[in-house]
């Protein structure tokens, strides 16, 4: 297992004119693995990545890289490329070029050059693209040749910063499964930069969720999504509910004025704690039927299913559902042990999770706020 | 529409076009005029072949203009490179010092030279201190004019090579990095061939005036140096003969315009554009 692990960052904090940027992070990465930095704009992925990449020593800490301390070693010797947030393709040189430029610094031959280069542009579908000028190229073309031209390094290690986040839904989809395939071809570990939480979820075989410079989370995709650590993970994740409630014993839980049963123990009898319940896992029933009944105060149609707020008690609630319930209905929920995550408390406790002042335009409106605060 | 536009931006470009008439195209076609002419305004080739006696004029003239534009380049980029990698205020601080002499006139800037290399200059009486003085001073000389030239032009090197390298996208030179190339190959192969337009326009604006001068000549060559900027001058000023005068501007013209042309042909296979001229 131990000798597995390609990259091993130990104790990380970088700081800029004395801002802490990132703070004491711990984190390993296996060999050949799809690991992602998932987290909201400004929380320290790009930096991660460039400390990786050598491009940043950090303030403190170790970056070792197969067993070695790498702290000093600058980056051009490191055995890591990277498929920088806003490409960074070499305006002067066309396509062929631009893939050959990591061959040509390393003196390879030109048969060697060549064949490598049309391999990569076989790779990433841009047969024939050789003598093309790089502001001629489409986005979704210029992400290729990027891609293209950090493979054709042959690194251990590829880092991708939001490699997609310019590039339409449609396109992005594509690329989505074209990377993949490329990380499985290749047999190589990539480290993946994304706020998109849908793209990490589905890419992933490990997701790192971090904010603030600090990680929240490490884990599968699905154990990452069903049990979220935190009231920042769990929000960020996906949709939630998240509800104050009180442990009276090991699976045994209450909130919103009822005893549920679910599937956690080993916490303080009568602990306060934060319960999740995904707004797709609550069931709607008549009002009499319900453990707790509320009622229906907006409905937004979704496509795949009806988004309902629901008014329990004065904290509302999200609902998914395929069935229209109208404003002012009065239902009852039914929620399955299952259903239920328990959460510690921590630091984000009652700050998300509740969908009173819900619209997306606000969601958007509070996230840009939080970050300009930090940029200052 | 699109006519309309065109119509609307003739209109506005025509305070410009009627400038360029009067102080560009007329003055050209007296040069010309005169340069075709002889005294009494008949059609004539003597002024040309006149030209024969000043080929080593032109020849130093080339020569100098060549030399300062080199010194000029081997300063200036190395400073701007650098001068890009500075903190923001330092590269703000650094212009303002570079620029500071360029609000001077040309000629106190040229006699502040003057009194600094002359027999009994600045120089001089500090080089006595350890024995080293020259006994003719340091005026008079070539060397005299190519620092001059250097002087004054400097800033018209450095600034356009700054201003491109300071636009480079730093992603750019960090994929160069991350790709294996060391600092050495990423000066090469990416900094420079972007930077190049800047290089090119630097170029220009140092070459041409250098090449033309005739007021540093005069003074730090006194009088020793003749280029074709004081050859020129001496027909209109004191030999009164327009006619040669024009024919010599012309040549010089058109000496200029070509080494114009073989510069921009390096830029112009690639369009990235940013050049300052
Ligand atoms: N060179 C720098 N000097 C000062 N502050 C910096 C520098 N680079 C990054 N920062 C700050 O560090 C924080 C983290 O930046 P980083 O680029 O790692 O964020 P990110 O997670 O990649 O965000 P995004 O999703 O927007 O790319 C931000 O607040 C940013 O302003
Ligand atoms: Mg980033």
């Amino acid at each position: 297992m131990e000798n597995n692990i390609i990259i091993d960052l130990k104790n990380i904090s970088v700081s800029f004119d004395g801002e802490p940027i990132l703070k004491d992070l711990n984190l390993y990465i296996r060999d050949k693995e799809f690991i992602t930095f998932l987290g909201p704009s400004g929380c320290g992925k790009t930096t991660t990545l460039r400390v990786i990449a050598g491009f940043i020593e950090p303030d403190s800490g170790d970056v070792i890289f197969d067993n070695k301390r790498i702290n000093d070693v600058p980056p051009h010797k490191r055995q890591v490329n990277t498929i920088f947030q806003r490409y960074a393709l070499f305006p002067h040189l066309n396509v062929f070029e631009n893939i050959a430029f990591g061959l040509r610094l390393k003196k390879a031959p030109k048969q060697e050059i060549e064949e490598t280069v049309t391999a990569m542009l076989k790779l990433v579908n841009l047969k024939g693209f050789e003598k093309r000028n790089i502001q001629s190229l489409s986005g979704g073309q210029q992400q290729r040749v990027a891609i293209a031209r950090a493979l054709a390094n042959k690194p251990r290690v590829l880092l991708l910063d939001e490699p997609l986040g310019a590039l339409d839904l449609k396109l992005r989809k594509d690329m989505q499964n074209e990377l993949k395939n490329i990380q499985q071809q290749m047999g190589i570990t990539f480290i993946y930069v994304t706020h998109d939480q849908e793209e990490a979820l589905s890419m992933s075989d490990t997701v790192v969720v971090m904010n603030n410079g600090v990680i929240q989370q490490i884990g599968t995709p699905i154990k990452i999504y069903n049990e979220p650590k935190n009231a920042f993970v769990a929000d960020f994740i996906g949709e939630s509910n998240i509800i104050d409630g009180i442990m009276r014993e090991d699976f045994q839980v209450d909130f919103s004025g009822h005893r549920f049963e679910c599937l956690d123990k080993g916490f303080a009898p009568n602990e306060k704690v934060d319960v999740v319940v995904r707004p797709e896992d609550v069931d709607v029933v008549d009002v009499d039927k319900g453990m707790v009944k509320g009622e229906v105060t907006s409905v937004t149609f979704k496509g795949v299913h009806f988004e309902t707020i629901v008014d329990i008690g004065g904290f509302k609630w999200m609902i998914q559902s395929t069935d229209y319930h109208e404003v002012g209905k009065k239902i009852g929920l039914f929620i399955e042990p299952d259903a239920i995550h328990i959460m510690k408390k921590s630091e984000y406790s009652g700050l998300y999770g509740d969908y009173s002042s819900f619209s997306e335009e606000f969601d958007e409106l509070s996230d840009a706020s939080v970050d300009n605060g930090e940029e200052e | 529409m699109n006519k309309k536009k065109s119509f609307l931006s003739n209109l506005l470009a025509a305070p410009h076009i009627l400038w360029s008439i009067i102080f560009i195209v007329v003055p050209l076609f007296v040069v010309v005029y005169y340069a075709f002419t002889n005294a009494e305004g008949d059609f004539t080739l003597e002024n040309i072949f006149e030209l024969k006696a000043y080929i080593p004029t032109f020849l130093l003239s080339l020569w100098y203009g060549l030399l300062s534009t080199l010194i000029c380049f081997i300063i200036a980029y190395p400073f701007a490179y650098i001068l890009s990698q500075f903190s923001a205020n330092s590269q703000r601080v650094m212009m303002m010092l570079i620029m500071l002499p360029m609000w001077m006139n040309l000629l106190i800037r040229t006699y502040s030279w003057m009194l600094i290399l002359e027999r009994n200059g600045i120089l001089n009486k500090v080089l006595d201190i350890f024995g080293l003085a020259s006994e003719n001073g340091f005026l008079n000389s070539g060397g005299a004019v190519v620092l001059g030239m250097v002087y004054n032009y400097l800033p018209y090197m450095i600034l356009p090579i700054y201003t491109i390298m300071s636009k480079l996208d730093p992603s750019v030179v960090a994929a160069a990095q991350d790709l294996g190339g060391n600092r050495f190959d990423v000066l090469r192969r990416v900094v420079f061939p972007l930077s190049l337009p800047g290089v090119v326009s630097g170029i220009t604006m140092v070459f041409v005036p250098s090449v033309s001068t005739f007021y540093i000549s005069q003074k730090l060559g006194g009088g020793s140096f003749m280029l074709i900027g004081d050859a020129i001058e001496s027909q209109f000023q004191s030999a009164n003969n327009f006619n040669l005068g024009a024919s010599l501007s012309l040549v010089l013209m058109v000496l200029i315009l070509i080494s114009m042309a073989v510069m921009n042909k390096f830029t112009d296979s690639d369009d990235t554009g940013g050049a300052i001229v």
